[in-house]
């Protein structure tokens, strides 16, 4: 999650050689006690660096790739695979997909126009990123690597987080391009990964009737699950306030 | 430290049923104004000074501390109606209402009642500590009427402590599984109680931290979930107001 405070600081200093702390934050719109704090304690979170390698025009990507731990980051860039593409695709897109093709809905006049797809992150990015790559044995090669339980690991994917160290191990697992996972968490932009523009909506458009139509089906699914436990957690949460509130 | 104790416990209860006058008045949950209030009485008769003046006034055979052991039954018995209730446990809702706890609460009611009037109980004192020693007959009976008073407590909370369990662990807001947390440490403090006897006599200070511990870990934890719902009503008016524009 965090990098060494002095790998930070050469880092600052190769980009921004006479840059003082304030103008660190103001250009990079942290606030000073922050990162007073992160160099206090010699950690520097991953998305400082983002947030600084951003004020100054450089690639985070790049910039991160700089640090012993992300250095998976700087070699050739692997395209995302069409998976990692359409998880990236919110479901409320993916929806309207569904409805624009004529093979769902043959009257003209109600089908949809087609909009931009919302940028990643969407709400179950990280799931949805993680389920696209997963061959079914890729949480268990993560915790081997990287001796996270399996049971925090997923607890992490179902709060649609996953840390930064975590994202590249899976990328990893799966043999797929490292900075996918970083995508899905939203650290950094599918553009500032190198997605081509457009790409999320050529897999869309690439996926057959049938395909779309199952993948928005366990979408939907997913979705109703999450919002099921959250009706029944309110409904509990109510009936305790109201005998004991 | 005892006395700080007895006296800031007083305290905490005495504030939360005062603040609760206004919900009680309103016709908010009536029976929670009337746990705190019985329980501000119980610790006030477990104080030595207010304890011999009421005590005084009922005759001076200590009838004030068989009062007080009624009171801590129907405190108790209310607590744990409504908590059940609230956290949806069903098994233990039956446990303290149904058949066995009506026979329970009237076989250790009886017992007690006959334990007393079979003591010679004059001369007021708190905790009966004076009538130790007088004889062994005496001091044998004040040690089983001990027993029959906690023994009610004890049952009640530790019918309640699978579901405050299963409360901290499950997905409910923070402040409602820390409420839990602190109900599920009474509980475990009551349950405590019931090993008394064991308790060498030069330990004695133990015995009043446990209960003590007991009383303020159930007074915070009811007083958190109301906080909580307190918490909750705003967020939900801001929201309203914020949405209203």
């Amino acid at each position: 999650m965090t990098l060494p405070a002095k790998a930070f600081q050469r880092w600052l200093h190769d980009i921004a050689p006479e840059a003082s702390t304030a103008d660190v934050c103001r250009i990079s719109g942290i606030k000073r006690t922050t990162l007073a704090q992160q160099l206090v304690r010699g950690k520097v979170s991953v998305s400082t660096v983002v947030s600084v390698s951003r004020g100054y025009h450089v690639n985070p990507l790049a910039a991160l790739a700089t640090f012993e731990t992300y250095r998976d980051l700087g070699g050739p860039q692997t395209p995302p695979t069409r998976c990692e593409l359409v998880s990236q695709i919110s479901t409320a897109d993916l929806l309207r997909a569904v409805l624009a093709r004529p093979a769902l809905d043959a009257s003209e006049t109600s089908r949809m126009t087609a909009s931009p797809l919302s940028a990643p992150p969407h709400a179950t990015s990280v799931k949805n990123w993680v389920d696209a790559i997963d061959d079914g044995e890729v949480r268990h090669r993560v915790s081997a690597t990287t001796g996270v339980a399996p049971q925090n690991y997923s607890a992490q994917l179902t709060a649609n987080r996953l840390s930064p160290e975590l994202a590249l191990a899976t990328a990893q697992a799966a043999g797929v391009g490292p900075a996918g996972g970083l995508v899905a968490t939203g650290l950094i932009t599918e553009e500032e990964a190198g997605w081509p523009p457009g790409a999320r909506q050529a897999a869309l458009d690439s996926l057959s009737d049938g395909d779309l139509t199952a993948l928005a089906g366990d979408r939907l699914q997913a979705l109703g699950k999450v919002l099921r436990r959250q009706e029944q957690d309110q409904a509990q949460t109510e009936k305790i306030w109201e005998n004991l509130g | 430290m005892i006395e700080i104790l007895q006296w800031s416990t007083l305290a905490t209860c005495g504030l939360i049923a005062a603040a609760r006058v206004p919900s009680a008045i309103r016709g908010e949950n009536r029976s929670l104004f009337y746990i705190f209030g019985l329980m501000t009485v119980a610790i006030l008769l477990s104080i030595e000074a207010p304890y011999a003046a009421i005590d005084q006034a009922l005759g001076g055979i200590n009838l004030a501390n068989l009062l007080l052991r009624f009171i801590i039954f129907a405190a108790i018995y209310f607590v744990g109606i409504r908590i059940t209730r609230g956290f949806g446990a069903d098994g233990a809702h039956r446990l303290i209402t149904g058949r066995a706890g009506m026979a329970v609460l009237l076989g250790i009611s009886l017992v007690m009642t006959a334990l007393f009037f079979m003591m010679d109980t004059s001369g007021s004192a708190a905790g009966l500590t004076g009538v130790v020693g007088t004889d062994p007959w005496n001091s044998a009976l004040l040690e089983y009427y001990g027993a029959a008073g906690r023994a009610f407590p004890a049952y009640v909370t530790l019918v309640l402590l699978p579901a405050m369990v299963r409360a901290v662990l499950s997905r409910l807001p923070v402040l409602v599984r820390l409420a839990a947390g602190f109900l599920g440490l009474g509980a475990v403090a009551t349950g405590l109680t019931l090993t008394f006897p064991l308790i060498p006599p030069v330990l004695g200070s133990v015995e009043f931290i446990i209960n003590y511990t007991a009383v303020l870990c159930f007074v915070v934890g009811l007083a958190l979930i109301w906080a909580a719902r307190v918490r909750n009503g705003k967020l939900i008016s801001r929201k309203k107001t914020s949405t209203g524009k």
